[in-house]
């Protein structure tokens, strides 16, 4: 009766299979059940297309485009030397990447591995034909930014480039993953979560080898939103290319709203090169151009010396304080001094007896030395601030500059010293210690234009059909007649024979502005010439800035001329 | 053939009955393992499997027309025979998996080592029936052992571990109901325990990958401890209820290789979940219980050793083989019976049943 006792080892051993099952099936069902998904479930993300930037008549600046890339399943490939004859002959590549390419294929053979990126529509058609004949070749679409007017408006629009490590682990939860495009600067970074849109994804069921089987299930990509400029291209084309081949910056706004209708900043650069992995080498050298900075937006980032249109803050602050009236006179012989510091007016022999408005369309130092002098230190830094200096501009770019409006303080805190008379009469010619960006300067042109009021700048009208109301106007508290009296002068230093801004001239339009010509420790002197038009109503400002750009009643003020007949040929005047 | 009243009286038709049921579970669960090769029915494991167990019924049919007790007559001529094929296998064999298990003949693919399970319980039980009484001196070891070690090492470097494994408690479980001392068999046992680092030099190097896969499959995930990861995932992810037939992502995407083979259950444990496997366990105990039933009402020692020898082989196949798709065991080539794909398994696993009937049905005319 042995075999009684045989039952207990072998039931013993039916109960341990079972205990056995129980714990795989039902204690670690959740985790074999996670590993099964893992196994057999992949995500193809699908890259939401951004939005496109329009300009302010509807014309597309920015937009996705499709673009076609050559792929290869390596398992599918029969005739490996066929292909890379073919490809030889379409793209001009050596042999030897060809065959690198493939290589990397074969490591991941059920799945399309790209080739060759960014190919023509027409090779892409004759390919897809060709495929056919060539198992194993796969034309891919994906969509890719497109920079339509190449280099102009390169610092309006920024470009894309990787998302990096610190700012993946920063806005994971806002859905971005690596390999992301991001904005890396101008409009392209500051609405990038509007213009990013959110990826969608492809739930596909993959076999052992990564094969998709079947589609599981779609979430649609939701395409970024449509950024509508208050841009007018046209006249940004006319900026951009009045600047071609110099350093500096252009900025266009209707004064009355604070819509910025062109901004230009040169030397400039095509952000399509930094889409397209083959321009590697062009990327690396503007990113390490550091005689040109091209990548910098001079026009909101860059900070230079202001010289003479400063001159406009101080003979309003002057006539606000009454420091000085219509009816005060200085002589200008050339030259002025306190103690044994003499300072030269730019004219030798002076401009002799003048009042305010002449010394503005004269741009006389020394007229605006004694000034200075009267105002105090005190004076200036406050008007300078209440003229927007030393602060952001607010418009909706990244980066922007709020250069230095010095007053003792100031001095005391960075530059480890008192503040001495010359320090004034440095500043009352905008010279010194005070730092501007052109955009300061045009805001505070556009005061002078909206007679006392300042408008906040801004590019973007609208992001979809959601309008932004951005106009954001406010009296500055000067009185009409300070308004009165510098408009004035303005208005001659175009308008007079010995204007020094008269080359900004138009006929037919009333223009008025202030040239600038600034001296500064690198060497030639900056240029500079602002102004607005029509002179009673205007509905153009504009600032003009050439680093070491030589006299601003030369060139600037040409360019000046240039724009505006631009804008009047356009309607806006 | 006519059966005498008491032969059809004492037929466990149940047991019958349990061995079918199996074989068509396996047949549902062998076309949800090979439908994705989409083969034409008859090309397809299916069709080739119906075809085996047909084959194998009529096997059983002969088998218990004709007394067992015949069959342990001739059973050295059996165990000779076999012992020569399994000679020729290793000098001929086609090389499969790494190794040499297989004849073929046209086109069936003939593995001795499936008929030695069954030979070697019909050549112990002669021996040891002849012996009856006489088996508490420790000198009646010697004979048995040889007849144990002259297949257990031809099976053995074919390499086939698991086979050859089992036939040691086939041995020792059929030893002792022939009323060998337990204390014998226990020293037995220990020689043979310290004997295995010995041992470990006689295997091949992907049986021994194999076993230290077992202890940490994770060594080597994309290699010898794939089939297991992926097993466990199979039946794990199975749960309560299973991810329904044909439905299994781990069978269907072949994730899961020797699915139709070796790992069926894992497919079973996938699509049929928990409950699909219970029952299955269920009917291999109820083929366990019958067959110890019949052991236990022969009287017929000869009879008896055969019934515990088929009981032992039939009951530990279905251990291991679970066992091992769980990760409970390492990997060893033994099938679960009448439900894995493969001939020779079924011929062997069906002789083997209908020998078990046929000492039920006899038990009482001796």
């Amino acid at each position: 009766m042995r075999e009684k006792f045989l039952l207990i080892p072998i039931r013993f051993l039916f109960i341990f299979i079972v205990l056995g099952l129980i714990f795989t099936q039902v204690i670690r069902h959740p985790y074999y059940s996670r590993l099964s998904k893992d196994n057999a479930i992949r995500i193809i993300p699908i890259d939401a297309p951004r939005g496109t930037i329009f300009d302010r008549n509807n014309i597309p600046l920015v937009a996705d485009r499709i673009s076609f890339d050559v792929a290869v399943v390596y398992q599918e490939l029969k005739n490996r030397e066929k292909l890379i004859r073919l490809f030889k002959g379409l793209f001009d590549v050596p042999r030897k990447n060809i065959e690198d390419s493939l290589e990397k294929a074969s490591l991941k053979p059920y799945a399309p591995v790209t080739i060759v990126e960014d190919i023509d529509k027409e090779k892409a058609f004759m390919l897809e034909e060709e495929s056919f004949d060539i198992r194993g070749l796969v034309i891919q679409t994906k969509s890719v930014r497109n920079y339509l007017f190449k280099n102009v408006g390169a610092h309006v629009f920024g470009y894309l480039s990787e998302i990096n490590e610190e700012e993946l682990q920063n806005l994971r939860e806002y859905g971005y993953r690596a390999k992301d495009l991001v904005g890396r600067d101008g409009l392209e970074k500051y609405y990038d979560k509007y213009l990013a849109g959110v990826d969608g994804g492809l739930q596909m069921q993959v076999d052992n080898k990564g094969r998709q089987v079947r589609t599981l299930g779609l979430k649609e990509p939701v395409s970024g939103k449509d950024l509508h400029l208050t841009i007018d291209i046209n006249l940004q084309t006319v900026c951009d290319k009045a600047l071609w081949g110099k350093n500096g910056a252009a900025i266009v706004m209707d004064p009355n709203t604070g819509e910025i209708l062109a901004l230009s900043s040169a030397p400039t650069f095509d952000p399509n090169i930094f889409i397209r992995p083959e321009d590697s080498s062009e990327r690396v050298k503007l990113i390490r151009d550091r005689g040109r900075y091209p990548l910098l937006n001079r026009a909101i980032s860059g900070v230079y010396q202001p010289g003479s249109v400063f001159k406009v803050v101080v003979a309003s602050a002057a006539l606000e304080t009454a420091r000085i009236t219509l009816s005060t006179r200085f002589n200008c012989n050339g030259a002025y001094s306190i103690g044994n510091a003499k300072f030269a007016c730019w004219k030798e022999g002076g401009h002799g007896s003048q009042n305010i408005i002449e010394a503005l369309m004269n741009s006389c130092n020394v007229f605006f030395y004694n000034t200075g002098r009267t105002l105090g230190v005190e004076k200036l830094e406050g008007f300078a601030r209440i003229f927007g200096f030393g602060k952001e501009t607010g418009i909706d770019l990244p980066d922007e500059t709020k250069g230095v409006a010095p007053g003792r303080l100031w001095k005391k805190a960075y530059k480890k010293d008192i503040w001495y008379e010359g320090d004034t009469i440095n500043y009352a010619i905008g010279q010194g210690y005070l730092l501007v960006t052109p955009i300061q300067v045009l805001e505070m042109m556009a005061v002078m234009a909206n007679k006392g009021s300042m408008v906040k700048p801004y590019l973007v009208k609208s992001v979809d059909t959601t309008e932004i109301l951005s106009v954001n106007r406010r009296a500055v508290g000067l009185s009409d007649d300070a308004i009165r009296t510098v408009r004035e002068g303005l208005y001659k230093v175009v308008n007079e024979e010995n204007g020094t801004g008269k080359r900004a001239k138009v006929e037919g339009i009333a223009i008025a502005g202030k040239t600038g010509t600034a001296q500064n420790p690198l060497g030639r002197t900056h240029a500079w010439f602002s102004g607005f038009a029509p002179f009673d109503n205007p509905r153009i400002c504009l600032a003009v800035f050439l680093e070491h750009g030589g006299k601003g009643g030369l060139e600037p003020s040409e360019m000046a001329n240039e724009i505006l007949q631009e804008a009047k040929s356009k309607g806006y005047l | 053939m006519i059966f005498d009243k008491r032969l059809v009286k004492d037929f466990d038709k149940a047991l019958l009955v349990i061995t079918f049921i199996l074989c068509l579970g396996g047949v549902l669960m062998l076309h949800s393992a090979t439908q994705a090769k989409g083969l034409i029915f008859i090309e397809s494991y299916v069709f080739r499997q119906i075809n085996w167990i047909v084959l194998a019924a009529a096997f059983l049919l002969i088998v218990i027309n004709i007394s067992y007790q015949k069959f342990i007559d001739i059973s050295y001529a059996l165990y000779a025979i076999n012992i020569v094929l399994l000679m020729l296998v290793l000098i001929l064999g086609r090389e499969r998996l790494g190794a040499q298990r297989w004849f073929t003949v046209g086109n069936f693919a003939f593995q001795p080592s499936e008929f030695i399970k069954i030979n070697f319980i019909l050549t112990l039980a002669n021996l040891l029936g002849s012996k009856k009484g006489r088996l508490e001196d420790a000198k009646m070891f010697f004979i048995p052992l040889v007849l144990l070690a002259i297949p257990f090492l031809l099976v053995l470097v074919q390499p086939d571990l698991g086979t050859a494994l089992l036939l040691i408690p086939i041995f020792l479980a059929m030893a002792y109901v022939g009323g060998m001392r337990v204390k014998h068999l226990l020293i037995l046992v220990i020689i043979g325990i310290s004997a295995l680092p010995f041992f470990w030099h006689f295997l091949k190097d992907y049986q021994k990958q194999r076993l230290l896969v077992f202890l940490n499959p994770n060594v080597d995930p994309l290699g010898a401890g794939y089939t297991i990861i992926q097993s466990k995932i199979a039946v794990g992810s199975g749960g309560l209820t299973g991810k329904g037939w044909l439905a299994g992502t781990q069978n269907q995407l072949n994730f899961l290789p020797e699915r139709h083979t070796d790992f069926i259950f894992s497919v079973i444990g996938e699509e049929w979940g928990l409950f699909g496997a219970l029952i299955l366990i269920l009917l291999y105990f109820l083929i366990t219980r019958r067959g110890f039933d019949i052991v236990s009402s022969t009287n017929d020692m000869y009879g008896k050793l055969v019934a515990v020898g088929i009981v032992v082989l039939i009951s530990l196949q279905v251990v291991i083989n679970i066992a091992m798709t769980i990760g409970l065991m390492p990997v060893v080539g033994i099938p679960l019976p009448l439900v894995s794909y493969g001939g020779s398994s079924m011929l062997a696993t069906f002789i083997a049943i209908g020998l078990l009937l046929n000492i039920g049905m006899r038990r009482s005319r001796f």
